[in-house]
């Protein structure tokens, strides 16, 4: 596999530094958190909507992968592997709080919007050229936890519903529906903020 | 085929294509083409959202307590010195968060819903975010790690480009609607990202 080569603030290239990293060498670790903390910590709290948590779960993420870069055999970018890596310490997480955002039941679920919309058969104006990135980050962090977990590993993290499916320990169908009532749910809610500031306006 | 039907079967099709009905469906109907471009809309949108924020600092001082009490990493040295050859980079990172905090409290105070930031009095403008590390600012951070450690030289380019990006994207949002929280914060945490870039150059460089 081709890696793009990256260089870390002490000089080192990447895979020079988790060569380093794998004999133990503290100062390679840490060049490889600078260059990979802030996409870990982003998908941390992009998934939890909790900057607490995300740091929690960054901190947790990475002590993981010093434990762990030694299985690091390179079949895969690292970033890829480190990133993969991130989402199960979130995931395991999750499950171990059993909080409402872990319940896959309610997540997965079928819900009222599995039904026809009341709006279906009314046109609005599209949204094209109307979002922005702060009001969609906006609006995800309002998305319910298990909406938000699919749109954020689908759409923003680019895995595939057969991935999503694994880690989730859903179904192919079900990742597909979760994704699907996300994106429902963004599109409501990017119109209602866009008919608001039409309204302050 | 009605627009219910289609909406139906839309999560399982929207990114392979339909059969041939819905297909026509969605070529005839204006509502549900409408509703498939807002979702594929959406979904190109969200591959453009680049990670934006870098965790503070304490996770990394967490980890590397937990490594050091573990046996797993030998204690750190205690560095010699704190502000090193290049003292403008570190003391230019703090007036970045100084300055922008002082912009805060000045905001606040001035409570002038629909002010402009163009339009604040010159109190205000004295630490105004287009006073805070200027652009030849950065140029002399990236020619001392071009000069010092060029390896690293385009990761540092790269971190202040964007950066400063989300910096103006923030600004805008603001110049828009000044009360607008999510993009004050987002603006704060640009200015966070911006003075750690100076903090680790100084920190980085010899």
């Amino acid at each position: 596999m081709i890696q793009q080569k990256k260089t870390i603030a002490s000089g080192l290239s990447e895979a020079e530094a988790i060569e380093r990293a794998k004999q133990g060498d503290a100062e390679a670790f840490e060049g490889l958190y600078v260059l990979h903390k802030r996409r870990v910590y982003s998908l941390c709290l992009r998934m939890t909507g909790n900057t607490a948590e995300a740091e929690d779960l960054t901190q947790e993420a990475f002590l993981q992968l010093y434990r762990k870069i030694a299985s690091f055999r390179g079949e895969s970018a690292f970033s890829t592997w480190l990133h993969r890596l991130a989402v199960n310490v979130v995931l395991m997480r999750l499950r171990k709080k059993g909080l409402p955002q872990v319940s896959l039941e309610e997540t997965l679920e079928p819900q009222q919007e599995d039904g026809p919309r009341k709006d279906i058969g009314t046109r609005d104006n599209v949204l094209a050229g109307s979002i922005d990135r702060i009001n969609l980050e906006r609006a995800i962090e309002r998305l319910p936890p298990g909406y938000r977990m699919a749109f954020v590993l689908h759409d923003i993290e680019g895995y595939e519903h057969n991935e999503i499916a694994e880690m989730l320990g859903c179904s192919i169908g079900n990742s597909k529906s979760q994704l699907h009532k996300a994106r429902m749910k963004l599109r409501d809610l990017l119109k209602t903020s866009r008919a608001e500031k039409a309204v302050q306006r | 085929m009605t627009c219910a039907d289609f909406q139906r079967v839309l999560p399982y099709i929207i990114e392979t294509g339909g059969k041939a009905e819905e297909e026509r469906h969605l070529r005839e109907c204006p509502i549900c083409s409408d509703l498939v471009q807002d979702l594929r809309y959406i979904a190109e949108q969200a591959k453009l959202l680049v990670p934006m924020e870098d965790p503070s600092p304490r996770v990394w001082n967490g980890i590397k307590g937990s490594l050091e009490r573990e046996g797993m990493i030998k204690p750190a040295r205690a560095r010699g010195r704190l502000l090193g050859p290049i003292p403008w980079m570190a003391a230019l990172g703090a007036m970045i968060l100084v300055s922008f905090g002082a912009f805060l409290v000045e905001r606040g105070r001035q409570q002038q819903p629909g002010a402009q930031l163009d339009e604040q009095p010159p109190v205000v403008r004295a630490v105004s975010l287009n006073t805070i590390a200027t652009e030849q600012d950065d140029e002399q951070l990236l020619q001392h790690v071009a000069a010092a450690r060029p390896a690293s030289s385009r990761a540092y380019e790269s971190n202040l480009k964007q950066v400063n990006a989300s910096i103006a994207e923030a600004k805008k949002t603001l110049q828009q609607d000044p009360d607008d929280g999510d993009a004050r914060q987002s603006l704060h945490r640009a200015y966070g990202q911006k003075a750690m870039i100076y903090e680790m150059a100084t920190r980085s460089l010899p």
